[in-house]
């Protein structure tokens, strides 16, 4: 008994009429579409993604471009060695040429 | 007339569109029309509703294709009714449910005219207590009597497992036993 109410159920839900769409609705829609614009949002990682596309530079470059700009930055950063300035107790060049134009 | 082509899947032509492809869209458009315009038919009870969600979720495609990601998403039919149902949803938020009326039952020329208008009653019947139901019920309810949609796929539009979908279904059908059974 249960069951055949089931089936009928079903019968019932599957025969749900569905009034028929307009028949341009599909035109209407493309039509509109036509006469929006489209907003071109990416992600981040696509963008970035796309510009390296566009270079057509082979992997190995890239390693070594980021090498290069790496470098760059560590060459920058780094404490300068041949500093001309007086050190504290140490002899200054400037004294040293003083010196010598002295005895002159 | 725009191009069909048959042999370009969806996902292809979502390819095309985001490159902005209007023959793309066109094509996805003719393709998929009827299947979400019923879907939306069977929610809102109204043709001109239905239509306008259609035609607003094509367009937020068309105007934004970045909202479909390919790598999140395995079929566009299941992502699309997702956002077809939410659409409907925020419609019936905005607006009454209408009384469906006697036009917008779709007749049978071949009946006799005892048998129509038992089938009208029948119908009228079904869909108020269809509309009745719980939001979630609904919509399982009609994704799952919807053509070409199986219960997995209901289930991935919904965001539930198997599972939770089959209960709601169960529920769903319990209630309409209940409540119609002078037809069943």
């Amino acid at each position: 008994m249960n069951d055949n109410r089931d089936e009928k159920l079903d019968n019932l839900l599957r025969s749900r009429r569905v009034e028929p769409a307009s028949p341009n609705l599909a035109q209407r829609i493309i039509f509109k579409a036509r006469q929006l614009p489209q907003t071109k949002t990416m992600p981040l990682w696509q963008s970035v993604r796309d510009l390296f596309g566009e270079f057509h530079l082979p992997k190995p470059a890239y390693v070594l471009a980021s090498a290069l700009v790496f470098g760059i930055v560590i060459g920058f950063t780094a404490p300068q060695d041949t500093n001309l300035a007086v050190d504290d107790g140490g002899v200054s060049l400037q004294g040293f040429l003083s010196e010598d134009e002295a005895l002159l | 007339m725009a191009t069909a082509w048959p042999e370009k899947d969806d996902h292809e032509l979502l390819a095309l569109i985001q490159d902005g492809n209007g023959q793309a869209f066109a094509a996805l458009v003719e393709r998929h029309t009827e299947r979400f315009y019923r879907l939306a038919y069977r929610y809102l009870q109204s043709k001109a509703a239905a239509e306008d969600v259609v035609q607003d979720a094509f367009l937020k495609l068309w105007e934004n294709p970045a909202i479909w990601q390919p790598e999140r998403n395995s079929k566009f039919t299941t992502w699309f009714y997702r956002v077809v149902v939410n659409l409907c949803l925020d419609q019936r938020k905005k607006k009454k449910p209408e009384v469906l009326d006697n036009d917008a039952i779709v007749a049978d020329d071949r009946a006799t005219a005892d048998e129509l208008m038992m089938r009208e009653q029948e119908q009228k019947m079904v869909e108020k207590e269809i509309a009745a139901l719980p939001e979630r019920q609904r919509i399982a309810l009609n994704l799952c009597f919807d053509e070409g949609l199986t219960n997995q796929e209901a289930a991935e539009v919904m965001g539930v497992n198997l599972k939770a979908l089959q209960s709601l279904i169960m529920r769903a059908k319990t209630t309409l036993k209940e409540r119609l059974k002078a037809y069943l």
